[in-house]
């Protein structure tokens, strides 16, 4: 069998990328052949993504839709008779980015008015969290998969040692993006630094949405806690499995996530997670993180130091997310992959 | 010991406390909806184009030297960008300034409605 995977985008750094490949290694273990081939190519691939303009595939051969922004001349991708398998990683509301990039913005609108015509003309529609399937089938789909995003630990390296020594670092991984809301972080960071440790350090680890916006990351960043924030961008692997070790606390305050795999990354190191209940975070994290939908700066600057400093709390965190991870493992995620795209092979029509 | 489902009520309270001793005066509240809204004043802005430079950039690891050439060209190019960035431009603040006359237009059409 032959199974192509098609993206709206692809970049060395993008995580919907790193999962395709993920699943190519799984297609070839399995026997499967077939290519993937992305709308947008970013430098760094390699030629292991193909333009979509050299895309010809066989009557019989699967295609797998990756759907997380608009994809231009989606007419014809839809004109192939193939069987389709959608997999929806959800698509940021363009509101947030309006103001900011406006590009992105317009890709993520065309993702959003692309998307019932998608669910329309899939053989089967699955989803990477069942928040993300419930937008499947609000538009329709008769029947969802649930396929979570595949986590390869491996290149993050081992947890560390679990001992803290040095000031308390707070660490937030993700796209340096109005949506993330890393403005918020900075702000609840200086508050705790300001009440509780004043040599306490943030790092935000992220691509930039643009470089405008990251300047004005910098900007809030100077204002209310001078010296005390770093912004990282382009870090490889190994880089951000060092950031986690150093990390006392993961503070995502994001209002859209359509999964969110720091988390996992997190529960990984053992790295207490304080969250934002937003989008699909309570069904990642389960109950292994602290969720606060508190509007009040302060309350989770409090909740900030309490995951810092009470060592009972934090083990006890740890072991939860070490368990969560079990419901993630790469065979879990292949099994059901596996199964989807066979019943997508399968169907009639 | 804080139990991770008692962490949240301990934060809550203790926030209570510190603010009832002088602590986290007039912060605010984190609003996690989109803030930016695209006014006439936010429109006029964006018409007058003026590209970010520092968006133009290799995004490999070690890429300045390919930055270096990138901005380079646009130096070389500049004669060419100016007279699009200028034809551009004409258009947009064109079209603005057509809009906000129908926007006046429907305001006063609408006030006239009214009476």
């Amino acid at each position: 069998m032959n199974v192509h995977q098609l993206l709206s985008g692809a970049g060395p750094h993008d995580a919907i990328t790193t999962e395709a490949a993920q699943f190519r290694a799984r297609f070839t273990e399995w026997g499967w052949g077939g290519r993937d081939h992305a709308a947008r190519l970013a430098p760094g691939l390699n030629g292991a993504v193909r333009p979509l303009s050299q895309f010809a595939p066989a009557p019989d051969d699967v295609l797998l839709l990756h759907h997380s922004a608009g994809s231009p001349r989606l007419e014809r991708l839809l004109a192939w008779s193939n069987r389709k398998l959608l997999l929806y990683h959800n698509v940021t509301p363009p509101e947030w980015l309006w103001g900011h990039a406006p590009l992105v913005a317009v890709h993520c609108a065309l993702g959003r008015e692309q998307l019932p015509e998608l669910v329309a003309h899939a053989t089967v529609a699955a989803a990477d969290s069942e928040f993300n399937a419930s937008e499947l089938r609000a538009l329709g789909a008769q029947r969802t998969e649930v396929i979570p995003l595949l986590l390869d630990r491996a290149p993050l390296g081992p947890p560390g040692s679990g001992e803290r020594a040095g000031p308390p670092t707070i660490l937030f991984v993700g796209r340096l993006s109005p949506h993330k809301r890393q403005e918020d972080v900075i702000r609840v960071f200086a508050l705790y630094r300001r009440q509780h440790a004043a040599d306490a350090r943030l790092v935000l680890v992220g691509d930039p949405v643009t470089e405008a916006y990251v300047e004005r990351l910098r900007s809030l960043a100077d204002q209310l806690a001078p010296g005390a924030v770093t912004i990282e961008s382009q870090i490889s692997q190994a880089e951000l499995g060092d950031h986690y070790r150093a990390a006392d606390v993961f503070l995502c305050l994001s209002a859209h996530e359509g999964f969110c795999i720091p988390l996992l990354e997190a529960f990984h190191f053992g790295v207490p997670v304080i969250a934002r209940p937003s989008g699909a975070v309570p069904e990642t994290a389960g109950d292994a993180a602290l969720l606060v939908d508190d509007g009040d700066p302060a309350v989770i600057a409090e909740l900030l130091h309490l995951a810092v400093t009470d060592a009972e709390l934090r083990a006890s965190l740890a072991q939860r997310g070490r368990l969560r991870l079990d419901a993630y493992t790469p065979d879990v995620v292949a099994t059901r992959l596996r199964a989807a795209v066979e019943a997508t092979a399968g169907a009639i029509g | 010991m804080t139990e991770p489902e008692e962490a949240l009520m301990r934060a809550r309270a203790a926030a209570a406390q510190m603010r009832a001793a002088g602590a986290y005066a007039d912060e605010g509240t984190i609003d996690p909806e989109p803030s930016d809204s695209i006014t006439l004043a936010k429109l006029y802005e964006w018409a007058l184009i003026e590209p970010d430079l520092r968006d133009v950039r290799s995004t490999r690891r070690y890429g300045a030297p390919m930055t270096a050439l990138k901005h380079g060209l646009l130096r070389l190019l500049g004669q060419y960008h100016s007279a699009l960035i200028a034809e551009q431009t004409r258009f947009n603040v064109n079209l603005l300034v057509h809009l906000k006359r129908l926007e006046d237009r429907i305001e006063a059409l609408e006030r006239r409605a009214e009476k």
